[in-house]
């Protein structure tokens, strides 16, 4: 490539950086002083801080969502892994029906899938009109898509028959061996794939105000009630918000950049 | 021999089958949480809210194209999608191929602001706008300073203020999704291009796009999804005080006035079919375009 091309490469890279980051810098210095009306930002102060993590009800926020968050990942990673396990070895013939099961989630998005549960389970008496009920079999299924294409990728990635054959030859049974071989083959496909999906819950607006009750709340929907009150402790909020969006995609590189090493590692031999 | 072969073969077979019973859970929460929830939603979108005893009816539907707030919301939902996805796809592919032709630290720099902004939207995202570009913004106050007219006069809560940061989640998603599409671009193509005397540009018009058009309409329809349906941004600057599809939508199920769910069931179809014929259009392009690869 000739110098100019890598010139113009440059700039159109910083362009975009500044454009992405300029909101999010913005709001941090917004949170860190006490009054920005001219330039210069004037009063360096913690108080937006401390005021928000003296605050019962953010300190609730953050439990319930970590919770709200956890729940339905575990849950759907044991059933995608049962069900791609029997697909794969002994029902190949059906994948493809399992595949689509699981992205459609993908197209229809937050805000059909939680209107299409309201309409069905809104009325019921019944366990499933439980509130918290229908949240988390939302949160199930709309973490489908990224949690099947985890386990698929992994399994491809590896030789599954064989390992699995071979597992059998040793005296151990297919399920055994498919817990015990398998799972910690692929492990590291499954943590992106719940990251991501944590990062996609920990996100969540829509799914939650249109079905949870009023007692349950994540952080973001803490984050509209502060915005509403006060702005400077909404930015302190927004920041927490930040920073740990910003840790999960920080793990999630971590995690893909040392498998890809690995993997060039094994192949270079 | 081969009878035994036959008769071992039989035995696993029906014996495979128990192993069905793994598969029960995954086919429960599907059926329980995505199935049936939106079988209920296209039957629903057929019955009226005021008399519940018709079991079938357009009327819905009727209302929906002949009501003056719905088309609105119609027009407003795919006029930003569409200018945030066509923005969105150009400001990726030079990003992605600044990417693609740039090593070293710079490039993982931005690779990293790439990821980590590409969950910033919702809530957070409008109120980031709204210290900087709101009412008593930062940039805002500085324009008031120096008399930038056309920032002052720029209004965040409208249908432009909701473009621009459409345009902002858009751009993260949509180069990452490109760049790996561009590792496909091979350096010989860039040299036999040179060698028959045709510059960069007459590269990426005759050799680049047409290559990557897969990826570009797949990445469309990805952006397309994204903002049509992208609710939190929108509530979280405007409230229902405007019209918008997924606001509409999910202002007929849960808000403070009357509801009309079997209207919103309506609206919810509206916007998948919206949807559907993206996907089917990303699908043709992708047959159409990738034939040659088979040849």
């Amino acid at each position: 490539m000739n110098k100019h091309s890598h010139k113009s490469a440059y700039i159109v890279m910083t362009l975009v950086i500044i454009w992405l980051v300029l909101p999010l810098l913005a709001t941090i210095i917004y949170s860190l002083f006490e009054d920005w009306t001219g330039i210069i930002p004037k009063g360096f102060t913690l108080a937006n801080y401390e005021s928000i993590f003296t605050n019962e009800d953010f300190l609730t926020s953050m439990y319930q969502t970590v919770l709200i968050c956890i729940i339905p990942i575990f849950i759907t990673v044991l059933i995608m892994l049962l069900a791609l396990f029997v697909v794969t070895v002994y029902f190949p013939k059906i994948e493809k029906y399992v595949q689509i099961l699981c992205m459609i989630p993908y197209t229809i998005q937050g805000i059909i899938l939680s209107v299409s549960i309201l309409i069905l389970y809104a009325n019921s008496e019944s366990f499933f009109g439980n509130r918290m009920v229908m949240l988390l079999g939302a949160y199930c299924i709309i973490i489908l898509p990224y949690i099947y294409n985890g386990i698929r990728n992994g399994m491809r990635a590896i030789n599954m028959n064989m390992l699995l054959e071979a597992a059998e030859m040793l005296g151990e049974s297919k399920i055994k061996a498919f817990f015990k071989v398998i799972v910690p083959n692929i492990i590291s496909g499954i943590t992106v794939s719940s990251l991501l999906a944590v990062s996609l819950l920990f996100g969540d607006y829509v799914i939650i105000r249109n079905l949870s009750s009023t007692d349950v709340n994540n952080m973001q929907q803490f984050l509209y009630q502060t915005m509403k009150r006060s702005s400077t402790e909404a930015s302190a909020v927004f920041v927490v918000i930040m920073l740990i969006t910003f840790l999960i995609a920080a793990i999630v590189l971590t995690i893909q950049s040392r498998s890809s090493s690995e993997k060039l590692k094994e192949t270079g031999k | 021999m081969d009878g035994k072969k036959r008769v071992a073969k039989s035995k696993l077979s029906t014996y495979r089958y128990y192993f069905l019973i793994a598969l029960v859970p995954f086919i429960i929460l599907v059926a329980m949480y995505e199935v049936m929830p939106l079988i209920m939603l296209v039957i629903d979108s057929f019955q009226l809210d005021k008399d519940p005893s018709v079991a079938f009816s357009l009327d819905n539907y009727t209302k929906i194209f002949s009501t003056l707030s719905y088309q609105k919301a119609m027009e407003n939902s795919l006029v930003i999608t569409l200018i945030s996805t066509g923005v969105g796809i150009v400001v990726a592919f030079l990003g992605a191929r600044a990417a693609h032709e740039s090593h070293g630290r710079y490039k993982r720099f931005f690779m990293a602001v790439l990821n980590m902004t590409s969950n910033f939207a919702g809530v957070p995202l409008a109120f980031a706008y709204m210290i900087l570009l709101g009412n008593a913004g930062v940039i805002k106050q500085i324009a008031n300073m120096y008399g930038i007219e056309f920032i002052q006069n720029f209004d965040l809560y409208t249908s432009n203020g909701l473009t621009i940061m459409y345009i902002y989640f858009q751009i993260p998603l949509a180069t990452l999704l490109l760049i790996p599409a561009f590792n496909g671009i091979r350096n010989e193509w860039h040299e036999a291009n040179e060698l028959l005397g045709g510059n960069t540009a007459q590269f990426w018009l005759r050799i680049g796009i047409p290559i990557l058009i897969p990826s570009l309409f797949s990445t469309m329809s990805v952006l397309f999804a994204n903002s049509l349906c992208a609710y939190a941004t929108a509530y979280a600057l405007l409230m229902n005080n405007f019209s918008l599809l997924p606001l509409n939508i999910s202002a007929s199920f849960v808000g403070d006035i009357k509801t009309k769910p079997k209207l919103g069931a309506a609206l919810s179809v509206v916007m998948m079919l919206m949807l559907c014929i993206v996907i089917l259009f990303n699908n043709f392009i992708t047959k159409k375009t990738t034939k040659w690869e088979g040849r």
